[in-house]
């Protein structure tokens, strides 16, 4: 660390240079004002002593220099003079003095003082440091959470389009959260669908959605069966990614007459709104995908019924988990009640209903940030 | 520091306490907590009961922990309040953990 000691008095200049050196301070020294700027630009010293008086200039105004070329960095001023009325003080402060010590000093308080500043910009070495690194990776998470972002967008883009009886809303929070959603109807007119959620957030979170993505559109084009696919998905994402990491996810198939097979693995309950307006709720009962190995993966599938007039909803937990300004999470009683309200049969579009929901949603979030990103998948056996 | 071990080397068994949140910012430290021990043991308790919230990255720690240690020794987890016991139980790790 380095000290700039500006003193007309050659005496001064010799105690305060011996002083510093015992505590191992590089010292540089200057007599006039255009020594002392001379050397603050050649030496960038950490911290600076100066008498108010000094030849060829005014100190308040070589302070101000100091402080201009500085710029962020910090560089303690302390005054040491022999002018120590409170008014000198007082105006020594006004201009950014860090310290005023009177003339003449007791050499051990002198350093006392000095080690206090010497830690003061140590420190903030240290968190300008840190600060630093903090910002690069942030703005490198950032930039990949806008990768994951572009990818994840691009494998939806090839889901069916919104119609009367299916909609598909993701609203993205600031980050990726691992939901995906795939939808779309096949040769036969059964429409297939998957909603998943990867643990963790980012790119790491999208990782194994590219390959889930390329095995629903072949099954889409090949007829799989439900757990033939599950099977391969789960297969996919055992050896993709690393043991900690999952992905909770619904895999349904919905007939053209209303026959759903589905299977589910760690996932909150779907939920079917009947024509009557009554509610049924489908539950996932599996491990999620990505952690059995393959001879204890269970692929078995469940069935349920659609008839004429009834809603399927499955929604991701970022749903659920919707905090509003009181910190309260959304759960499962209220989103049911807004389920009710928004797919009620009042409404024969599928999109005006998600529409509905979505307002509901955005209004119990009010003004607080949405944390993560939310999936709402809405399917409507069509009356015939 | 959010993560505490008790060793007990004469009942076979070690506890890892966890108190605040249970997610991502605990991967490092959660992992050192089984990895670095001396021995491996028969019984492993990871007491939950001072966790309020544990999010999927947790889950995906504690399938990891299970990975790593040794294939007969039992994974206990202990004391989840209803929130969590009702993640835990939606992701069936009662087929790999004993929830208590």
């Amino acid at each position: 660390m380095k000290l700039l000691c500006v003193d007309s008095e050659p005496a001064y200049r010799e105690i305060i240079s011996l002083c510093a050196q015992e505590e191992n301070l590089e010292v540089h020294t200057a007599s006039t004002y255009k020594e002392a700027m001379e050397a603050f630009l050649e030496h960038e010293p950490d911290i600076v002593t100066l008498d108010v008086l000094i030849k060829g200039g005014n100190a308040f105004n070589l302070v101000k220099e100091f402080k201009a070329i500085a710029g962020e960095r910090l560089v303690p001023i302390v005054f040491v003079t022999s002018n120590s009325s409170d008014l000198m003080m007082d105006q020594c402060f006004v201009i950014g003095a860090d310290d005023f010590i009177p003339k003449p000093f007791n050499e051990q308080l002198f350093n006392i003082r000095l080690k206090a500043h010497m830690r003061n910009v140590q420190l903030m070495q240290e968190m300008y440091g840190k600060n630093k690194t903090l910002t690069y990776f942030q703005t490198m998470i950032e930039r990949e959470h806008e990768m994951a972002h572009q990818v994840l967008n691009h494998i939806q883009n090839r889901n069916e389009i919104n119609t009367r009886n299916l909609a598909v809303t993701r609203l993205s929070a600031a980050s990726f959260n691992g939901d995906l959603a795939l939808v779309k109807t096949r040769i036969d007119n059964s429409t297939l669908i998957f909603v998943g959620d990867f643990t963790g957030h980012g790119l790491s979170a999208s990782i194994g959605a590219l390959p889930i993505m390329q095995a629903f559109f072949d099954a889409v084009d090949e007829l799989t069966e439900v757990s033939d696919l599950v099977t391969q998905i789960n297969r996919m994402l055992l050896s993709i990614l690393p043991d900690y990491m999952f992905c909770a996810g619904y895999l349904m198939l919905i007939s053209e007459q209303g026959e759903i097979s589905y299977w589910g693995g760690g996932m909150p309950d779907a939920l079917i709104l009947r024509d009557s307006g009554s509610l049924d709720a489908i539950s996932s009962n599996h491990m999620p995908l990505g952690i059995l190995p393959i001879h204890e993966f269970e692929s078995d599938f469940h069935t349920s019924q659609l008839h004429d007039g009834d809603t399927l909803l499955i929604a991701s937990d970022g749903v659920l988990e919707l905090k509003n300004n009181k910190n309260e999470m959304l759960g499962k009683e209220l989103l049911k009640a807004y389920i009710s309200q928004a797919y009620s049969n009042n409404e024969e579009d599928l999109r005006v209903s998600q529409f509905n929901m979505e307002k509901k949603l955005s209004r119990y979030l009010g003004e607080c940030e949405q944390l993560d990103d939310i999936t709402l998948v809405a399917y409507k056996k069509a009356r015939t | 520091m959010s993560i505490s071990i008790a060793t007990d080397d004469k009942k076979d068994y070690v506890t890892i306490t966890i108190i605040g949140n249970f997610d991502f910012s605990l991967f490092n430290d959660f992992r050192n907590a089984y990895t670095d021990l001396e021995k491996s043991y028969s019984l492993y308790i990871v007491d939950i009961s001072n966790v309020e919230y544990l999010d999927s990255a947790a889950l995906g720690m504690l399938l990891s922990m299970k990975n790593t240690v040794s294939g007969n020794a039992t994974i206990q987890l202990k004391g989840a309040n209803d929130f969590i016991k009702n993640i835990l139980m939606i992701s069936r790790f009662d087929k790999r953990f004993d929830i208590k």
